[in-house]
């Protein structure tokens, strides 16, 4: 049972990583999307005036997600080595039980104790910080969905301030779109992310 | 796992082999351990599979924490692939292993065990007043290979050299050399790649003093099947695939 939990833990780890991938590329468009915006409100001029500090607000926004990203990323790196951990050490653990089960009788069959009790250690130590990890990272996770959701007020505000920019309109409402967009795509990867952690936080 | 004594002297050659409870497509393998007062070595000590019996074999002979030394002739799976788990066994030990190997064979996990690398012209391994010496016996079949050769015990073992693909239960020693001929052939021309690395070794072999030639697989050839081994892989062409 044990083995298949941990088959499942690579997975959810693995896709974890692809998820968080996906979030920065989202990020790095935002940035570009805000750079655009700027541009296109410097252009509008007094037309656009209440559009320039959104977009730097978005350029912000973009780059608080692309750091907590950095990190989260660093923590499932971390994460993907210890489940590469568990599951040597799951494994060592039970080759240990099944060799102590076909040891019976021989002549230092108790010298196999030591291992045995270490190894049942280690798994455990193993679980705590796999546990304790898993629980960070869904705190960060939480944390970048500040951003995102910050982002989509921010894209609604974009909009009103869109339609005071006469022939700017349409090139403004459309980065308006784009913000709204890339915040609701993190929001659903990280929202993937928080679901496939909650699935493998295990029970000792 | 069956346990036969090759050697009985102040120390002991055991030989591991025939496990029943081994799945059936993996190749049957043959450890062997070098067992002295107070420490084991283990040669080797066989594929993944093989670990849990091969360790309560092992508990017979020694205790767990005298096992201070393993020995890998090459990189394969099924000579090797349990290095993770005797990593996690083992507090103190070392592993002999062809130094070309060593980045490989840390995939399989080795990070408490220390891995001394043998450099290609071979080297010796001393358990406590047993000097082995590690003789090289490269591209027979792997690029890195060594055998193991005891002057007082007068056991080489030989590991991929001398292999037979054997039916399950087929007894420790070799009785009818030239029936036995039959079961090697493919694996000596099909495994091993080179005819000169074939003369090279068979030359510096004809120079030991060999009762016992101990392989990784199949049996073991004693007195006059030695020579006769010897001569029969002198006379047979390998590397029979291109
Ligand atoms: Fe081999
Ligand atoms: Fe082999």
């Amino acid at each position: 049972m044990r083995k298949n939990q941990t088959n499942s833990q690579f997975v959810a780890v693995a896709s974890i990583a692809a998820e968080l991938s996906a979030v920065m590329d989202v990020a790095k468009e935002i940035s570009l999307a805000a750079a655009n915006a700027k541009a296109i409100a410097f252009r509008a001029g007094e037309k656009a005036k209440g559009f320039q500090p959104i977009t730097d607000f978005i350029n912000e926004l973009a780059k608080d997600t692309i750091e907590l990203v950095n990190e989260i990323n660093q923590h499932a790196m971390q994460l993907y080595q210890l489940t590469v951990d568990e599951y040597r050490m799951t494994e060592a653990h039970n080759k240990f039980e099944l060799a102590a089960k076909y040891a019976k009788g021989a002549q230092y069959e108790q010298s196999l104790n030591a291992p045995r009790l270490k190894a049942q250690q280690n798994m455990q130590d193993c679980l705590r910080q796999f546990n304790a990890h898993i629980a960070q990272l869904l705190d960060q996770l939480g944390e970048v969905m500040h951003p995102a959701r910050a982002a989509r007020v921010i894209a609604a505000n974009s909009r009103i301030e869109a339609s005071q920019a006469g022939e700017y309109l349409q090139s403004l409402q459309a980065v308006a779109e784009s913000v709204d967009n890339a915040a609701q795509v993190i929001h659903d990867n990280v929202q993937r992310c928080r679901s496939a952690l909650s699935f493998i936080t295990i029970t000792e | 796992m069956k346990m036969t004594k090759i050697y009985e002297g102040s120390y002991q050659w055991i030989m591991y082999g025939r496990d029943e409870n081994k799945p059936n497509n993996i190749i049957d393998t043959n450890q062997y351990i070098v067992r002295t007062a107070n420490r084991c070595l283990l040669i080797d000590p066989g594929g993944i599979e093989l670990f849990a019996p091969m360790l309560a074999a092992v508990l017979h002979h020694a205790p767990v924490e005298q096992i201070t030394d393993l020995f890998a002739s090459h990189q394969d799976p099924d000579i090797i692939s349990s290095l993770g788990l005797w990593d996690q066994a083992l507090p103190n030990a070392k592993l002999h292993a062809p130094a070309i190997w060593e980045g490989f064979l840390r995939h399989f996990g080795c990070d408490s065990i220390e891995y001394v690398a043998i450099p290609d012209n071979g080297g010796v391994i001393r358990l406590e007043n047993v000097e082995l010496k590690i003789i090289p016996a490269h591209y027979l079949h792997s690029s890195g290979n060594f055998h193991i050769y005891d002057p007082n015990a007068k056991i080489l073992f030989s590991g991929d050299v001398g292999a037979a693909l054997e039916t399950p239960g087929a007894p420790m020693y070799v009785d009818n050399f030239d029936a036995h001929v039959e079961k090697m052939r493919y694996f000596h021309q099909r495994w091993m790649p080179s005819n000169q690395a074939k003369r090279n070794w068979i030359e510096r072999v004809r120079e030991l003093d060999i009762d016992v030639l101990a392989p990784q697989h199949g049996r073991v050839f004693k007195g006059d099947d030695v020579r006769r081994f010897l001569d029969w892989f002198e006379g047979l062409q390998v590397g029979t695939a291109v």
